[in-house]
């Protein structure tokens, strides 16, 4: 067993009930882990996030610094990694 | 109002290094300091960026932070009656009162539809700040400033190689064609450095060629002024290609066949040719067929031409273009830009041969394409109607002789530090990215933002929509009507078209907050005042549009805030604390500051940040934690010339798009979504893969009786109309009757008309009229009635500045029929009549 660092912001914070935890994870890819992650509702996060096996496109993942492919969902993890999981916001603007 | 300031006992001078507030770009400066007041502000020379040099905005700095008309205590309204020139009557109160008046106005909205609240963001250097709203809950732009100059710019530069902006290579360039824009002159990019570069560039002897209405700076101190029509800069530019294309036969093949899209097939339907795999197809010369592109080796694969396949005819994007402009021949563009069809023949044809087209250059070992030859263009030349089409012409124009983000030619400047976006699109082509700034919202019906951003998948915050969204709503499905507003460095009743239809607007809201350092037109309009603390006294770090340089640097107080501010930061955590959002703002800034990327960095939602703790985490989220805001402070920046490979070709191996079909392909959608969603008579005339000749409005207002055309234009002694307040500046533009001293108007013009330097006239376009003194020179188009951007304000206390006339954005129309449909770009000139007044002048 390994442990992943999971920082989860906006949305995904309130659907989980945390901002930070470390998580173990045995061999595991991304979406392994987005089905570990039970939410507040009592589903889990791959539920909330994840669309007809792709990343829905307002929620955002970021492993170590790198956004992830929609489709990258069986990226495999490694201890120590650093996954960060958002909503992403449109409407952002000024000028 | 009094002013008050700390004074320390260190009566030494300090050289205070930090950067410049007066624009939105940054200059490095320094700030000479006695006795804990400022009392010089010079140019850091140890900046790449500006070289040393600071323009006369930013000598005028000092000005602005010892104003006496800064607000320097939060303000409530005692006035319930608004409206322009009416008194709020102001009277000071805490800011624990002012915090709690605006948390329980605005959490009353926010629990009944936080949509309500319009938000009027300015303050580019706080560009962090800007995702505030969202968090509110509210997707609405009330402002037109931004995109009143990049509406169509931004999300051309963006789509063809992942930058924001563009410049050409002030270092190599020896042709340099100058089309509405100030660009080394007098505006747009870094101008403090940009100034240096330029007349560096033309002390080598580059040769200078621009093309505007008026004889602006860059017309003035170029080789060549070519006089044409507002919004006609388009006919000057494919009337070129033509020449290029279809007369003298001179492009670069290589660039175009390797590095673009050019040699895709286009089916008839406008749509790529494409294999059963949905590859994008190409004409292999060798086996007289098409195949998917990348099978067609480069000697092989045909630019030129028009074929058949599978009964289908078909022909290259290059070929398309070239059919395209077959009828835009210098005496038919010329006829629409008065510019003579043998002056368009020649620039064409300097322009080609200076390119130097085949040549290379060897940079740090490194073998470069070698174009010295380059057309820049800013908001004159493309803030317009039609200006998806404008950008695109002169970027294509560009490409014809190779010269995009090579050596000598036409640069594209990355938003900031990050650099430019390039990531693999369709077809080997780069990823187009028009939007840089927040990710583009789906189309939804009805819509959310009064803005209709959904509605405009490519394009940019198109705030001068409000006026036609709020005042007909049912038109456009929206179902909810603001009632607050929120005006953070921005002046709305200022920067929109049609003042009137935004004074409708602002009477509907119940309440108004205003975070600024100074009343102004729509401060005036305020229920609370909160009030900012200038450039010299708070802290961030620096790093937007830099265009020969890259890394940040500081902005730091270099005395103690004056009477009792705040930095925008604080006020704005505050809010959210008391509306019980700051977790979500804390989680929006580590999105937006790239915290991310660094998760040891990122903000913890439960605690409050200070301004100091955030802009840390910035330096070391980017820099490491051994340039952390201490370091910053000691050493000012971390802006270095960048690389060559951070500069030239950004796309490698990737090709560029010449053929826009993703444009098309997003019109094509957008049809479909407002007819399933019942919207008719919605323009989509502008997505097209191609840009071509076609009248704006404008234009067609011509036939209308409005026999002349009026143009704004902006000045190197100010940015935006925000500084006119500035006694200083004031003065100094006063001295340049050319610029500032009134309405504009040649002077044939002025005999046919009977109109003298001094007469009062009054302009008149379909959204309104404005009055002021004539100003008759020689120096601009016969045709047009040009009014500088800060010849007035209305809420002007400062004795000594004057003002001369009325406020030029009246004369503008906010409908989309005066909006680029495809990027919701503004048109930013009109059609006028003209008519004297009153008699005054001297003859």
């Amino acid at each position: 067993m390994t442990t992943v660092e999971v920082a989860a912001l906006g949305a995904a914070r309130k659907l989980l009930g945390f901002s930070r935890s470390r998580v173990a994870v045995e061999n595991a890819t991304v979406a392994d882990l987005l089905h570990d992650l039970k939410t507040l509702d009592g589903s889990t996060l791959y539920e909330h996030l994840v669309c007809e096996g792709r990343l829905r496109g307002d929620f955002a993942v970021v492993i170590n610094g790198l956004s992830l492919k929609p489709d990258a969902l069986g990226t495999r993890l490694q201890g120590g990694d650093q996954l960060v999981a958002m909503a992403i916001l449109r409407h952002m603007h000024g000028g | 109002m009094a002013l008050a300031y700390a004074v320390p006992a260190d009566t030494s001078d300090r050289w205070i290094p930090s950067t410049c507030g007066m624009c939105l770009h940054g200059c490095g400066i320094k700030v000479m300091v006695r006795n804990g007041v400022a009392l010089k502000i010079e140019g850091d020379e140890t900046n790449p960026d500006n070289l040393g040099k600071l323009c006369p905005k930013g000598n005028a700095g000092i000005a602005r932070l010892y104003d006496a008309t800064r607000v320097l205590t939060p303000l409530k309204r005692t006035n319930p009656e608004k409206g322009p020139g009416v008194d709020p009557r102001w009277v000071p109160i805490s800011w624990d009162e002012a915090y709690e008046t605006v948390a329980r106005e605005l959490d009353r909205v926010r629990r009944d539809d936080p949509r309500k609240l319009l938000c009027a963001l300015g303050d580019f250097q706080r560009i962090v700040l800007w995702g505030w709203p969202a968090v509110f809950g509210s997707p609405n732009f009330f402002t037109s400033l931004g995109n009143y100059c990049g509406g169509s710019y931004h999300p051309v530069n963006g789509s063809v190689d992942g930058s924001f902006a563009a410049i050409n290579d002030y270092d190599r360039c020896n042709y340099w064609i100058q089309i509405g824009s100030g660009d080394g002159f007098s505006a747009h990019l870094h101008l403090s450095g940009s100034a240096k570069r330029m007349a560096d560039a033309r002390m080598r002897g580059m040769r200078v060629v621009t093309l505007d209405p008026r004889c602006s700076v860059a017309a003035a101190k170029a080789d060549e002024w070519i006089p044409a029509l507002p919004g006609t800069d388009r006919a000057f530019v494919l009337g070129m290609a033509h020449v290029l294309l279809h007369e003298l036969k001179q492009f670069d093949r290589d660039f175009l066949r390797d590095k673009t899209n050019a040699p895709y097939l286009v089916n008839s339907d406008g749509y790529l040719l494409r294999d059963e795999a949905g590859k994008a197809m190409a004409w292999d010369l060798r086996q007289n067929s098409a195949r998917p592109w990348y099978e067609v080796p480069a000697d092989a694969m045909a630019l030129e031409g028009a074929f058949t396949w599978n009964g289908e005819n078909v022909r290259t994007g290059f070929q398309v273009w070239k059919d395209m402009l077959a009828d835009h021949t210098p005496e038919r563009m010329g006829e629409i830009c008065t510019v003579s069809p043998a002056t368009i023949r020649r620039i064409a044809r300097e322009f080609v041969e200076a390119a130097q087209i085949g040549s290379t250059i060897v940079i740090e070992g490194k073998t470069y394409p070698f174009r010295p030859a380059a057309l820049n263009y800013y908001r004159g030349s493309q803030s317009h109607s039609n200006g998806l089409f404008d950008n695109l012409a002169y970027k294509m124009f560009n490409m014809l002789v190779g010269n995009i983000d090579v050596p000598g030619g036409h640069l594209g400047v990355p938003l900031d530090h990050r650099g430019f976006f390039v990531s693999p699109g369709e077809d080997g082509v780069v990823k187009p990215e028009p939007h840089q700034l927040h990710p583009a919202p789906a189309f939804k019906y009805p819509p959310d933002s009064t803005h209709l951003m959904e509605w405009f998948p490519i394009g940019f915050d198109a705030g001068q929509l409000n006026t036609e969204t709020l005042l007909n709503p049912e038109r456009f499905g929206l179902n909810y009507q603001p009632e607050a507003m929120l005006i953070y460095h921005s002046n709305p009743l200022w920067n929109m078209p049609e003042t009137d239809k935004v004074e409708q607007i602002m009477r509907r809201m119940k309440f108004v907050v205003a975070i600024d350092i100074q009343h102004t037109e729509s401060t005036e309009w305020a229920d609370i005042f909160l009030p900012d603390r200038t450039y010299l006294e708070s802290t961030l770090l620096n790093c937007l549009e830099p265009p020969a340089v890259t890394g940040h640097a500081l902005r730091q107080p270099v005395v103690e805030p004056l009477g009792d501010t705040r930095d925008a930061y604080d006020i704005l955590t505050e809010l959210a604390e008391r509306m019980g959002f700051r977790d979500d703002w804390n989680d929006l800034l580590n999105i937006v500051c790239g915290f991310t990327a660094k998760p040891q960095y990122l903000l913890d939602p439960d605690r409050r940040y200070s301004v100091e703790e955030l802009w840390d985490r910035y330096a070391r989220n980017i820099y490491g934690d051994d340039h952390d805001l201490e370091w910053f402070k000691k050493n000012g920046h971390a802006v270095r010339y960048r690389t060559p490979e951070e500069t030239f070709m950004p796309y490698g191996d990737l090709r560029i798009p010449f053929y826009f079909e993703f444009i098309k392909r997003t019109g094509d959608q957008m049809r479909t979504n407002l007819e399933q969603a019942g919207v008719a008579d919605w323009p989509l005339d502008n997505y097209q893969a191609l840009p071509f000749w076609k009248n704006s409005q404008v234009i067609d207002d011509g036939a209308r009786g409005y026999e002349f055309y009026a143009i704004t234009f902006k000045e190197s002694l100010h940015t935006f109309a925000d500084t006119m307040v500035i006694p200083w500046l004031s003065e100094v533009s006063q001295k340049d009757a050319a610029v500032h001293g009134g309405i504009l108007v040649n002077s044939v013009t002025a005999r046919q008309l009977h109109l003298s330097t001094g007469d009062r006239i009054r302009l008149t376009s379909p959204a309104g009229s404005i009055e002021g003194p004539a100003q008759v020179i020689e120096g601009i188009h016969p045709q047009v009635f040009g009014v500088s951007n800060t010849i007035t304000r209305s809420t002007i206390t400062n004795p000594g500045v004057k003002t001369k006339g009325s406020h030029f954005n009246r004369l503008l129309t906010g409908s989309m029929r005066y909006t680029d449909s495809a990027t919701g770009g503004l048109e930013s000139s009109a059609r006028v009549r003209v008519e004297k007044v009153s008699s005054g002048g001297v003859r």
